[in-house]
């Protein structure tokens, strides 16, 4: 590959401040560095580090979220790929443009938004909506606050939220009916158009109006629902797989998974014509719920940072979630409890570092 | 007793616990500085000779810790600058004052042990700084290991020097009154570590301290916590040594030779042969490691591969306090997409790569970075792996925004600089150099502040 990074090399200069495409330096950097790993040295102590990057620590999240893809591409059909490479080029535009701005280099935590964010989408939306929608939740959820690690709330779901409450008719509809047999619409490209197969009923909405679907369906994800959403099946794959590689924290997913199945178990019990219509266990497989507790809730970086704050994390989001679900006019609260999760995480974290504190008070 | 933290490199270029006796060289260069004393105050003149194990210079910073002529030979002070050298090499240094009693009171045995060159091996647990050899500490600990990579192994010293060692615990014990010796011994079960606990066994003074075999279980400011009831103050510190120092006390007080030779590790990824030697200080650089010295190829650091320093391509001979000299390979390579490769041939903390499935297996590491710097991305791998119970992503934020009174707050004066968090961290952030400096600078406001009340 020396032939290639010579080549690399030659085109540098036009890259660099003064060249003639000086301004696109980001861009240079960061294509260089993805095929090359850099050669820079440790400046003093500690003299050798850990070969993890956070090139790496992302690549685990793609990794994880590959057979969600596979199983959207399954059952919505090949326009699941036009709609990551959508939300990819929108939200790597809007990455790059900002890194040209601040002159800083372009940072690979876009990789995984750009991949996430289509997957929490209904698989028949307009494509320019994906595209919309992506921008703006790198732009308002990411780079406003400074970029990945600086970040306050999930930008996939700030983009998501965004397209919800502007364009709640496209993101309540444009649902794919399920499908089966052995290659399933991988062939297929089924988009608002092809009216046969598009719907306006998932699971829980249909939930609302009395008809409960079965439940091996919504653990495999022959449902209605987001592109990566539906099969409880992959996600688990996927998620086992992060919280085994570390990247994820199984105590914020046992939080969010627990205390969504106690509180509307609880609540199911005590007010059973309010919460006790359908099971929790098929509650567990509906919606975004599983999705949000090991792709979302899991994000480092818009949750607590201590351990005892991510068990109140995942605690609160799971309980908000049964509520926004049974009592409000939405269907589905997972968007919307993560995003208030967010918001609730420093405060968390303030009183376990404040608890915390006072154990090595007497410490030196 | 728990110890939270810590983490073992799995690194190739350890040093085998044989030490080889190097013979003396033409010439030896001082330097007038190593990392804790500057010897300023010069006592010979050009030209002058001298014999061997008798005051070249003095500290009169810490306490006028000397610097001792390792050989009887001729002076020259000036002609290479910021060391003293010696020619004209002649013998090793003799016994001194065959007639001094046997025993000799405290005072006066602490005074030798400083004037014999025994006293450079002490620290203050809690500073890292020279203590006052005539000061009464709170309790002495005493390490038998020491687990960074790659410094003098302890069982490479104790070998051969049992029962010098033993006897000189017995010195460190006469120099204090009632006060606890804390022998620190890992937690094997090896014949050595077991023939130490025997040989202890009968001394009601000596507390055996058992520490895990992971790196910075050992350090002293750790084991000071862990003990407790140790609110150190000024005036009465807790003393650390280690083997080569018990070692030195048996020397000095026992043979009544003054302290000229070292045993250092000579190790790391790039050293042919990674071994220990046995030398004087003053040995020159050149003459020990050849061409790797000042080279582009190869770093030459002075101590551990996580908490030492670069030497200084200026210095000339082996300094006084050296404990090891470690070769890295500098980073030449970049590996065509280096990020996705299954990483079986890597160890690494995280478990994302592949050999997370196999034992570690030593890697040989480079002075590359391995990625790129980025913004923290709360991992919270230096939270784990933080021996001192802080958080240094949480400070590292609050350093970032120049915020260094939440940086206090947090406790970032409990940091003992280990270097564990620069390693684990994938964003690349120097976390413990940034911690260190922050504490440096409280510690001198508050002594600014302390010091303006007064």
């Amino acid at each position: 590959m020396k032939p290639l990074l010579d080549l690399l090399t030659t085109f540098r200069p036009h890259f660099t401040k003064g060249g003639r495409f000086g301004a696109a330096e980001p861009i240079y950097e960061a294509t260089e560095s993805l095929l090359f790993a850099p050669s820079t040295r440790t400046p003093g102590a500690a003299h050798v580090r850990d070969p993890l990057d956070v090139k790496r620590f992302m690549s685990m999240v793609m990794v994880a979220v590959a057979p969600c893809v596979l199983m959207g591409l399954y059952f919505f059909g090949i326009r699941v790929l036009f709609m990551i490479a959508v939300s990819y080029a929108a939200g790597g535009a809007v990455e790059v443009g900002i890194a040209m701005l601040r002159k800083e280099e372009i940072n690979e935590g876009f990789l995984v938004t750009g991949l996430l964010f289509p997957l929490v989408l209904p698989p028949a939306l307009p494509l320019w909506l994906v595209a919309l929608g992506s921008a703006v939740g790198v732009l308002l959820g990411k780079e406003l606050f400074g970029g990945t690690g600086r970040n306050l709330f999930n930008p996939a779901l700030v983009g998501r939220c965004f397209l919800a409450l502007s364009y709640p008719a496209a993101l309540s509809g444009n649902w794919v009916m399920s499908c089966t047999g052995l290659w399933g619409r991988t062939l297929s490209y089924v988009d608002a158009r092809t009216t046969d197969v598009v719907t306006n009923a998932t699971p829980l909405v249909m939930a609302k109006k009395g008809v409960i679907l079965p439940i091996d369906d919504m653990f495999l994800g022959r449902t209605a629902g987001c592109v990566g959403e539906t099969s409880t099946l992959a996600i688990i794959i996927g998620g086992v797989l992060l919280i085994l590689v570390g990247v994820a924290n199984w105590r914020t997913v046992v939080a969010t998974l627990g205390s969504f199945t106690i509180v509307a178990g609880v609540l199911g019990l005590v007010f059973p014509e309010t919460f006790g219509a359908t099971p929790v266990l098929w509650h567990l497989f509906a919606g975004g719920l599983m999705f949000g507790a090991f792709f979302m809730v899991t994000d480092p970086v818009t949750a607590p940072i201590t351990d005892t704050g991510k068990w109140c994390y995942g605690a609160l989001v799971g309980a908000l979630t049964v509520l926004i679900r049974n009592l409000t006019g939405y269907v589905e609260g997972v968007m919307f409890a993560i995003l208030l999760g967010n918001i609730c995480a420093p405060v968390m974290d303030e009183m376990v570092v404040r608890f915390r504190l006072r154990r090595l008070r007497n410490e030196r | 007793m728990k110890h939270p933290g810590g983490y073992n490199l799995s690194l190739a270029g350890r040093p085998s616990a044989q030490v080889d006796v190097l013979g003396d060289p033409a010439e030896l260069h001082l330097p007038l500085r190593s990392r804790r004393f500057s010897f300023t105050d010069i006592c010979v003149a050009d030209g002058d000779v001298v014999s061997a194990g008798s005051v070249i210079a003095r500290d009169p910073a810490n306490h006028g810790v000397p610097l001792l002529a390792p050989r009887a030979g001729t002076v020259r002070t000036e002609s290479k600058d910021g060391h003293i050298v010696l020619s004209d090499l002649g013998d090793r240094p003799a016994c001194a004052d065959e007639a001094l009693v046997d025993a000799l009171p405290g005072v006066q045995a602490r005074q030798r042990l400083l004037d014999m060159g025994a006293w450079q091996h002490f620290a203050d647990a809690h500073t890292g700084a020279l203590p006052d050899p005539h000061g009464a500490p709170r309790a002495v600990i005493v390490h038998t290991v020491s687990f960074e990579p790659f410094t003098a192994r302890g069982d490479a010293l104790l070998t051969g020097a049992f029962s010098g060692f033993i006897r000189g615990l017995g010195h460190v014990q006469s120099l204090l009154e009632y006060q606890p010796i804390h022998l620190v011994v890992p937690e094997v079960n090896s014949a050595l570590a077991k023939r130490v606990l025997d040989a202890v066994r009968g001394f009601a003074w000596i507390k055996v301290y058992p520490v895990p075999l992971r790196y910075p279980a050992d350090n002293p400011r750790l084991i000071m916590r862990r003990l407790g009831g140790f609110a150190a103050d000024a005036k009465h510190p807790v003393w650390a040594t280690d083997v080569a120092g018990v070692l030195a006390v048996d020397r000095v007080l026992t043979d009544r030779l003054p302290c000229t030779e070292r045993t250092i590790s000579l190790a790391g990824p790039a050293a042919p042969n990674p071994r220990h030697l046995r030398l004087t200080p003053g040995y020159p650089l050149k003459a020990l490691l050849g061409d790797a010295f000042g080279s582009d190829v190869i770093r030459v650091i002075d101590g551990g591969i996580l908490t030492g320093e670069t030497l200084d391509e200026g210095q000339l001979g082996l300094d006084v306090e050296c404990r090891g000299l470690t070769l890295l390979p500098e980073a030449t390579e970049r590996p065509f997409l280096g990020f996705l490769r299954p990483g079986t041939d890597r160890s690494s903390y995280s478990r994302c790569f592949l050999s997370a499935l196999a034992p570690r297996l030593p890697e040989r590491l480079t002075t590359a970075l391995r990625g790129e710097r980025r913004a923290c991305v709360c991992c919270t791998s230096c939270e784990r792996v933080c021996p001192a119970g802080i958080m240094p992503h949480a400070i590292h934020r609050n350093l970032y925004q120049d915020v260094l009174e939440e940086a206090e707050r947090l406790r970032v004066d409990l940091c003992v600089g280990c270097g564990l968090c620069s390693y684990v961290c994938p964003s690349k952030i120097e976390l413990c150099s940034e911690l260190c400096r922050a504490a440096e600078t409280i510690r001198q406001e508050t002594a600014n502040a302390e010091g303006a009340e007064a």
